[in-house]
């Protein structure tokens, strides 16, 4: 599960609505695979990025090198952008968990898949 | 059709095909015709393209590699000649056999032709090889070595091709490829032999004089209740063997030669890959057929930067056809079951694509995801009756609708069940969007009619026309879903939808 991903998910359990996100990344396996750097692709991924929740998943998988907020002109800024690219795309969390911070449920990542299928009591209707 | 001074070329020339552009017609799972047209067009620069009694014709300068890159067609021939359906009304076998002969004695240019199209076609493809392996030894070596296997994998690819060519004279006139839901790919590694197949064959050819063949034949229409396909297959054998002295070889011909005699028409044309195109060799195991899947991307209106999402993405086949075509994207497949799941993380692997497609074992009625965050939306919705939520399309679509950006796109596969409960469900209540914007937007009269197709025989386009009409007419909106095309495919035993919305700002009827 890439952080761009993370960076998405939220918790649908019943009663929790928009205090289902972020959720708190744990990771006890983190692989790095290089992916193919394209600026514009990085560039238009920007301006969707939730950085506070980005900021925190980097903290706990202790990633260095994590630019604060979008810089004036990143769309032009190489430097900038390949640190995105990097922290968003290539950093892989193979094993860890997810928990939603409202009502501490657990989501596990298992080879890269998170799992976060609610079962019938605790999805809402 | 003037063949080309390509032997002549040097390393420094930029690689191509025929100069004058050369004839060829695929077959098409039905249904894909359209996107097929489309496709030769865009990518191959095809000219004279027609779509005539289930095959594609079209014309062009391309070379191997690009004709091996088409994604909506099946299998791919050089054309030798079309002509008027063969006229069966004389009642003696005798004068059919004769007037079959005439295919050859009549016009044997058409088929010398052909030939030294195809002899070209694969010296080219022969010379690209060596050239990108450095030098002629390693590939001598390699042909050497790889001969025994070649040898074995061509048995067992003939008696594959033995059972099909005896199982299409069995079957009923109707569609033309079987497809298969859920087919198995076993062919993916003859598919990567297959180049070396050509290879080897085309330095065959060059050094001998003598061209063996074997003949294939489907017939179909008026002419299947006189004659069987092997009958003709004889005949034409035969007449070729007096023409030109070539050797039939059952077993391990140079040359192939397809024959298809139906009631439009009688074509002859020379398979250029000896499997379907849709055989990936980058699909290790498929659910839907590649084709249908990668005409659904086709019209999703895929950009680099998107978010695209298969929300039930099984073993990945759509999001496969999509990341191979369109590289720089955001894709995500989510699916309930673990073993698919796992069989779509293999399936990544075995393509290349390791980073570039994320899993997520969710559900699509419950999906974590924030409203409006996905740009495209692209599903094969299964059915059946292990698959519990068939009955509930409505609550699927309402999700995706949730998730999906105005302006953004869907693109689903639907059954005949399906497209049937999404009709009776119009008129009744959806929940508004979480914005509960109005718009003076009127749902069902923003259909888009499907762009007109020009370059299709006068004797079609009427029908194809008035199908999608019909198809289109008979697709409700949903909440803010906008119907924009309709197409009706054929998956082999059933027939399925592809439905494309998109998501205006309205927010309900």
């Amino acid at each position: 599960m890439k952080l761009l991903t993370h960076n998405l998910l939220s918790s649908h359990v019943r009663g929790v609505g928009p205090r289902g996100f972020p959720l708190r990344l744990q990771a006890t396996e983190v692989r790095v695979i290089p992916v193919e750097f394209n600026p514009d692709f990085v560039a238009r991924m920007i301006p969707k990025v939730e950085w506070a929740a980005l900021l925190e998943a980097a903290d706990h998988l202790r990633l260095v090198e994590v630019p604060k907020e979008p810089i004036q002109g990143y769309e032009q800024d190489e430097t900038f952008l390949r640190k995105m690219h990097h922290v968003l795309l290539e950093v892989e969390v193979v094993e860890g968990t997810l928990q939603c911070p409202e009502s501490g449920r657990v989501f596990p990542i298992t080879r890269g898949i998170p799992n976060m299928l609610l079962n019938e009591e605790e999805t809402e209707t | 059709m003037a063949a080309a001074a390509a032997a002549a070329a040097g390393p420094a020339e930029p690689p191509s095909g025929p100069a004058a552009g050369a004839r060829f017609f695929c077959t098409a799972g039905r249904g894909l015709e359209p996107f097929l047209m489309r496709e030769v067009r865009a990518r191959l620069q095809a000219t004279q393209v027609e779509y005539i009694s289930g095959k594609v014709f079209f014309t062009t300068c391309s070379d191997l590699n690009m004709l091996k890159t088409l994604k909506s067609a099946e299998r791919l021939f050089l054309l030798i000649k079309k002509q008027l359906p063969f006229n069966v009304s004389s009642v003696s076998k005798g004068k059919i056999f004769y007037e079959m002969q005439r295919f050859i004695s009549d016009d044997p240019e058409s088929w010398l032709n052909a030939i030294s199209i195809w002899k070209n076609l694969l010296e080219l493809d022969a010379k690209k090889t060596k050239l990108s392996q450095g030098d002629a030894n390693p590939l001598k070596r390699k042909r050497e070595e790889n001969d025994s296997i070649i040898a074995k994998k061509l048995k067992a690819e003939q008696m594959q091709e033995t059972q099909e060519n005896r199982e299409r004279q069995l079957e009923e006139p109707k569609g033309e490829e079987t497809l298969e839901r859920g087919d198995p790919l076993t062919e993916r590694e003859e598919c990567q032999e297959e180049l070396q197949n050509d290879v080897t064959k085309a330095g065959d050819i060059l050094n001998q004089k003598d061209l063996t063949f074997r003949v294939s034949c489907r017939c179909s229409g008026a002419i299947a209740k006189t004659l069987s396909a092997q009958e003709v297959g004889r005949i034409i054998g035969i007449a070729l063997m007096k023409h030109f002295g070539w050797k039939a070889d059952l077993r391990n011909p140079n040359l192939e030669i397809f024959i298809h005699l139906n009631d439009t028409y009688s074509l002859m044309g020379i398979p250029v890959f000896r499997v379907s195109l849709a055989s990936r060799a980058y699909l290790r195991t498929a659910g839907l057929r590649s084709t249908v899947a990668w005409a659904m991307a086709s019209v999703a209106e895929i950009k680099t930067g998107a978010f695209v999402l298969d929300p039930m993405c099984g073993l990945g086949t759509i999001l496969l056809e999509a990341a191979k075509e369109w590289p720089d994207v955001y894709y995500v497949g989510a699916d309930v079951s673990d073993s698919q799941l796992q069989g779509a993380c293999d399936n990544v692997k075995a393509a290349g694509l390791m980073g570039k497609i994320e899993l997520l074992k969710v559900s699509v009625i419950e999906l974590p995801l924030p409203s409006e965050s996905v740009d495209i939306i692209i599903s094969d919705i299964p059915f059946g009756k292990k698959f519990k939520l068939g009955k509930d399309i409505k609550r699927i679509l309402q999700e995706m609708e949730r998730v999906l950006h105005v302006g953004g796109t869907v693109v689903l596969l639907l059954s005949e069940d399906h497209r049937r409960r999404l009709t009776d469900c119009e008129g009744s209540g959806f929940p508004l969007n979480s914005k509960g914007s109005h718009s003076d937007e009127p749902g069902v009269e923003k259909c888009l009619i499907l762009e007109g197709e020009t370059g299709i025989s006068e004797t079609v386009s009427s029908s194809f026309e008035a199908s999608h009409q019909e198809c289109l007419h008979k697709m409700p909106p949903f909440g803010s879903l906008v119907p924009v095309e309709c197409y009706k495919v054929s998956l082999g035993k059933t027939d399925a939808f592809i439905y494309k919305y998109k998501k205006s700002s309205s927010s309900g009827l």
